[in-house]
């Protein structure tokens, strides 16, 4: 109990209530505005989270990214523009609401499901994190090892295109993982005589040039854009939610579900949470003609999903370190850099650290319904921010974040370089979030490796010689043989019909 | 076609990879040494470059089979010259910045790449001017007073500007 109230006293306060509502602002601010993105938003709050307490500074990652996967179906409405991906799935539903004038209804529907998803989400963390942070304690590196690997494999077979172009990806991450001193052998590797690689590649600078500075350059290779908004919004925001919750309240529990498994999952964001909802909503509905037309049930299985997903994807983090998108692959920097290992300890800490963390979930959650409706009404004020005026704010804020994690110019090198590369990748459809989790994880791989290697003295039959261990290591083969197996399967009955 | 490119590079950067870190140095002591896993990358770009690359060759032999003739358009979308220089006007902001703060000092730094910027889009001057003034003193006044991060005075222009900072 004592523990529970330290929890509480750690969120209620002035400044992390304050930082929860400016972030709340920042969120929607970030969310609404076409073509920046909710991993962005994260990425540009890092430099200033790092001069905040620990508590402050995860509530405010926390908050900004609820709000900015919500605030993303706002240009999703009104101009068929997701404002984030994560509302991709959905925008033809939404928009075609918007056009028969029923654009603040479907938002309001949105928001609701947002929240709801979001706590969903949230209780989920809270029941099954505890419990399998006991589990967690008995993994030694060979578990984690198999873990980080599985984590990996997750990204390639889970992510959207090119399964190649996920594993170069991928692999991008894990080179970069790999500069700096050797753990082992204490061998600069890739330093190219550069004393502020030695300590390995700090990875907020790298996350900004990925998200943000690739985001500002596809900017400016566009053509000049022009928004129009030419759709009546003058419904009521929450008039006819309760009617639709009462129809469809099965579509918001079955879109919370997927969205926090597949959040939970490693390099499966909110967008594929949103994706794949949305398509087993379809497959499962009894109105399948009205898709694509305007169909409220659509909305409400993808919307609760993306912000479930949020929630889901800190169940991985918290418990093994190991995040389940790119938002949680920042927090878990950020964790790092408050001297806290994610991991099973956590739970353990006497500090209540992990109840505030959980408060602030539900807080953040709760606090969107009012802060979303607002953002309903000035809608427009949001969708129609010059980007010309605020793309040049963004880099500077990029620039100078980037210097300000180590005070060093080596920092917004880094972020240049990662930046161009990123953008050639992108524009080659080269998905991003594997790259992320390659770099936070390629130093898990490699270091659980080496150190069960000097404890067997380089035995390699010892990563399956413990149970759990051995299982992971299946599921690891199996996921890799999963296309083959798949293939086989879908030809089997052929061969019998034959 | 742009795929057969992009697999080559990774080739390459694969090949370069297995050299660099043959040089790493390794310890008797252990089996796998510091070269292990950037080796493993650089095979791993190599094998997947080279089925990138292999995909986009058979694609478009099937496509010149199917069709009879190779579309130029698959080289890339159509984008026009200019749009595609404007893509580096960031990298080119931030390179002006590194080289450009240590002299004239960040604020002035991003006033100036905030105000270009701006006009390049065709935002009205004033208005440029006024905005990129304004947040670059917001961003200098936030990260060096309060976060106290050291951002670049400027030689050129140290002290001369007391009633700012």
């Amino acid at each position: 109990m004592d523990i529970l109230m330290n929890g509480i006293s750690l969120v209620l306060n002035v400044e992390t209530l304050l930082v929860i509502l400016l972030a709340s602002l920042f969120g929607i601010f970030v969310g609404a505005v076409p073509g920046l993105t909710a991993t962005m938003a994260v990425a540009l709050l890092v430099p200033l989270t790092f001069y905040m307490d620990t508590i402050p500074a995860i509530a405010a990652i926390v908050t900004t990214s609820a709000m900015a996967i919500f605030a993303g179906d706002i240009p999703g409405t009104y101009l068929n523009i997701p404002g984030t991906p994560a509302s991709a799935a959905y925008v033809g539903e939404s928009h075609a609401l918007a056009k028969k004038g029923r654009a603040r209804e479907a938002l309001g529907i949105n928001l609701v499901c947002s929240v709801f998803g979001g706590i969903f989400g949230t209780i989920i963390l809270i029941v099954v994190a505890q419990s399998l942070a006991e589990v967690a304690l008995q993994f030694s590196a060979f578990e984690y090892f198999w873990l980080a690997v599985l984590g990996l494999s997750c990204s390639i077979f889970i992510s959207v295109g090119s399964r190649v172009k996920a594993f170069l990806s991928l692999l991008f991450g894990i080179l970069l993982s790999t500069v700096g001193l050797d753990m082992m052998s204490g061998a600069p590797r890739f330093t190219f005589g550069v004393p502020d690689l030695m300590a390995g590649i700090n990875f907020i600078p790298v996350m900004i040039g990925m998200f943000a500075l690739n985001e500002l350059m596809s900017y400016y290779g566009s053509r000049s854009e022009k928004k129009n908004i030419n759709v009546i919004d003058n419904d009521s925001v929450f008039h006819k939610v309760p009617s639709h919750i009462k129809r469809y309240w099965r579509n918001m529990v079955r879109g919370s579900s997927i969205g926090t498994l597949i959040g939970a999952l490693p390099g499966a964001g909110a967008d594929i949470a949103a994706w794949i909802s949305y398509g087993v909503g379809k497959g499962r509905s009894k109105e399948k003609e009205k898709y694509g037309t305007g169909n409220i049930e659509g909305v409400m299985d993808a919307s609760s999903a993306n912000n479930s997903g949020i929630s889901g994807a800190w169940v991985p983090a918290l418990v093994f370190g190991i995040p389940g998108d790119s938002i949680t692959a920042i927090v878990i920097g950020v964790l790092y850099m408050k001297g806290m290992n994610p991991g099973p300890t956590i739970f353990m800490d006497g500090s209540g650290l992990i109840y505030a963390l959980f408060i602030v979930f539900i807080l953040a959650n709760l606090m969107m319904l009012p802060i979303g409706y607002i953002a309903i009404r000035l809608s427009k004020l949001f969708i129609l921010t010059p980007s010309r005026i605020l793309m040049p704010v963004i880099l500077c804020f990029c620039v100078v974040g980037a210097f300000a994690i180590n005070n060093s110019i080596v920092d917004v090198w880094l972020m240049l370089i990662v930046g161009l590369v990123a953008y050639l990748l992108a524009v080659n459809d080269f998905p991003m979030a594997p790259a992320i989790l390659g770099l936070v994880l390629g130093s898990v791989v490699e270091n659980n490796f080496m150190s069960a290697m000097l404890r067997t003295g380089g035995d390699l039959t010892s990563f399956f010689a413990r149970p759990i261990s051995a299982g992971l290591g299946i599921a690891v083969i199996l996921l890799w043989c999963s296309p083959l197996l798949i293939k086989a399967w879908r030809q089997r009955p052929r061969h019998s019909a034959a | 076609m742009r795929d057969f490119v992009t697999g080559l590079a990774f080739v390459i950067a694969g090949v370069a990879t297995i050299i660099t870190a043959q040089q790493f140095p390794t310890l008797p002591s252990l089996q796998y040494g510091p070269s292990l896993f950037p080796s493993i990358v650089g095979a791993g770009f190599c094998i997947g470059g080279a089925v990138l690359a292999a995909n986009a060759l058979w694609n478009r032999k099937r496509a010149v089979v199917q069709q009879g003739v190779v579309e130029v358009t698959t080289l890339g979308e159509p984008t026009s010259g200019r749009a595609g220089l404007a893509m580096l006007l960031p990298p080119v902001a931030i390179l002006f910045y590194i080289f450009a703060s240590d002299y004239i000092g960040a604020m002035l730094t991003m006033t100036v790449i905030m105000f270009v910027l701006m006009i390049l889009r065709k935002t009205v001057p004033w208005v440029a001017l006024v905005a990129s003034l304004l947040v670059a003193l917001a961003i200098y006044f936030i990260f060096s007073r309060y976060l106290l991060v050291p951002l670049p005075q400027g030689v050129l222009i140290e002290g001369r500007l007391p009633w700012i900072f």
